[in-house]
């Protein structure tokens, strides 16, 4: 039975009436899930719609019940997500756990590896991008769907939670010694952030390239919530800011606006301070992380065999950047351990 | 480092030999071919200054291994990648150890020169994607 067939099938039982899949294609969605895009036929009416479907091997190790509920806990609330249609667990219906969220058509992706990505609307979108960062901090997790599934850890211990788990993936992970990393690991238990001013909803990999826009300047879908969890807002802030993110414009966050320009957006939106001593500890943070991220793509493209391209590109090109990232934020930290 | 020139280019062997399913084609395997264009760049680029880059970063290393009196000697006679790489990872494991006891000894000099050390291996190991506009 062809996959189409399956997801009719499948659907078919969900809603209990007679449902054609048509027109099912794979498009290019990260790594950490085969994405597909496909219309449903249902009583002569049309929806477009969006599989999720967990890959045989992966950029990274993620829940898709956490992204599942983590898109639920924005859908409506002032975040433009998806709408969340379907989360199926069982590996019976296509062998896989997967998702089902509804089409937002009309939108595309900027390549990080592009340069100007917005042109004359980069400053709008900038707007947006860090409003909605904004949006996500300010929220109170309790009461949000994804509080059924993820942990919610003290204030305090926000850093350490995330560095362990990181640092794990690297000594698990990684194929070849990297001193440079390390390095940035230790610095950054030698000097621990402050207690996180609240406890947030964390996209994960909240960034340039993972948001959909019309191509006139606005933004129509916060995507790729697979690392969603909860923990300190600045993670998020962090994360969105790494200069792995800029286009390659040095004087612009995410090829978009000022620094400045986006921290002012996201207090302002958010209610909430931006610690500057804090953040420079999540941007070093991120750019671990990052390397963490890169080093499983390479382990996991190595074991897989070479088949899957993306994870050769962000296991060598995209580590080797932020090697170049993490030692020169080493080189100028100023009055750290 | 990882992974090497002649692994991606049997990846991008590997990743074209199958036939995709039908649902694959199209928007997926146009961005799959364009990956595997820029892996092909990239290896290009490493095959060029591969060698080179590694026996430089093996004798800083161990030039700096000598000042953090924990000697280990970088001379290979073996310059494949293969064995310039095993070499490198032995170097790179002793450098870890040797930045550890710098720290812990409070060494700031030392700890400084380290630190430029790793600037230098980060520059040198980069790889050049060509200016892309968005689409």
């Amino acid at each position: 039975m062809s996959l189409a067939d399956q997801l009719s099938a499948y659907l078919g039982r969900l809603w209990a009436r007679k449902v054609q899949v048509l027109d099912l294609t794979r498009i290019p969605g990260g790594a950490s899930r085969e994405t597909y895009r496909f219309d449903v036929d249902i009583e002569a009416k049309r929806k477009g719609l969006i599989l999720r479907r967990d890959p045989v091997g992966s950029l990274i190790d993620t829940d898709r019940r956490l992204e599942f509920l983590a898109v639920q806990s924005f859908y409506g609330r002032g975040v433009p997500v998806p709408e969340p249609v379907a989360l199926e667990m069982a590996e019976t219906e296509l062998e896989r756990p997967f998702f089902i969220m509804g089409r937002i058509d009309g939108g595309k992706a900027a390549s990080p590896f592009t340069v100007d990505a917005y042109g004359v609307y980069a400053a709008t979108i900038g707007e947006q991008f860090f409003s909605s960062l904004g949006i996500i901090a300010k929220a109170d997790p309790v009461g949000l769907p994804i509080s059924d599934v993820a942990e919610t850890p003290d204030l305090a211990a926000c850093w350490s939670k995330q560095l362990d788990y990181w640092a794990n993936v690297i000594e698990t992970d990684q194929l070849h010694p990297q001193p440079i990393v390390w390095a940035a690991i230790r610095k950054l238990r030698r000097n621990p952030p402050p207690p996180a001013q609240k406890i947030s909803v964390v996209h994960g990999d909240y960034r340039t390239g993972n948001f959909l826009h019309d191509g006139q300047g606005k933004i129509i879908a916060i995507l790729d919530w697979e690392m969603a969890h909860l923990g300190d807002p600045l993670e998020d802030l962090g994360w969105a800011i790494d200069p792995l993110w800029g286009h390659y414009d040095p004087d612009k966050v995410g090829g978009m606006l000022t620094r400045t320009e986006a921290l002012k957006i996201w207090e302002q939106v958010s209610g909430l301070k931006v610690d500057i001593q804090a953040l420079d500890w999540w941007s070093l943070f991120n750019a671990v992380k990052g390397q963490a991220i890169w080093t499983s793509s390479a382990r996991e493209y190595r074991d897989s065999g070479g088949k899957d391209p993306v994870l050769a590109l962000s296991g060598w090109y995209t580590a080797r950047r932020h090697d170049k990232i993490i030692a020169d934020r080493l080189a100028t930290l100023e009055g750290w351990a | 480092m990882t992974p090497t020139v002649a692994e991606v280019l049997m990846g991008n062997f590997m990743a074209l030999v199958e036939p995709p399913p039908q649902e694959s084609v199209g928007d997926y395997m146009a961005s799959r071919i364009s990956v595997i264009g820029m892996n092909s760049l990239l290896a290009s680029q490493e095959a060029e200054m591969g060698a080179a880059v590694r026996v430089w970063e093996n004798e800083a290393i161990s030039a700096v291994l000598l000042k953090a009196g924990a000697p280990l000697a970088a001379s290979a006679q073996d310059l494949s990648i293969t064995a310039l790489d095993a070499l490198n990872a032995k170097l790179r494991l002793a450098l870890i150890a040797a930045h550890e006891a710098v720290e812990a000894q409070g060494d700031s000099e030392l700890d400084r020169e380290i630190l430029t050390l790793y600037q230098a291996m980060a520059d040198r190991r980069m790889l050049v994607l060509p200016v892309m506009a968005a689409s």
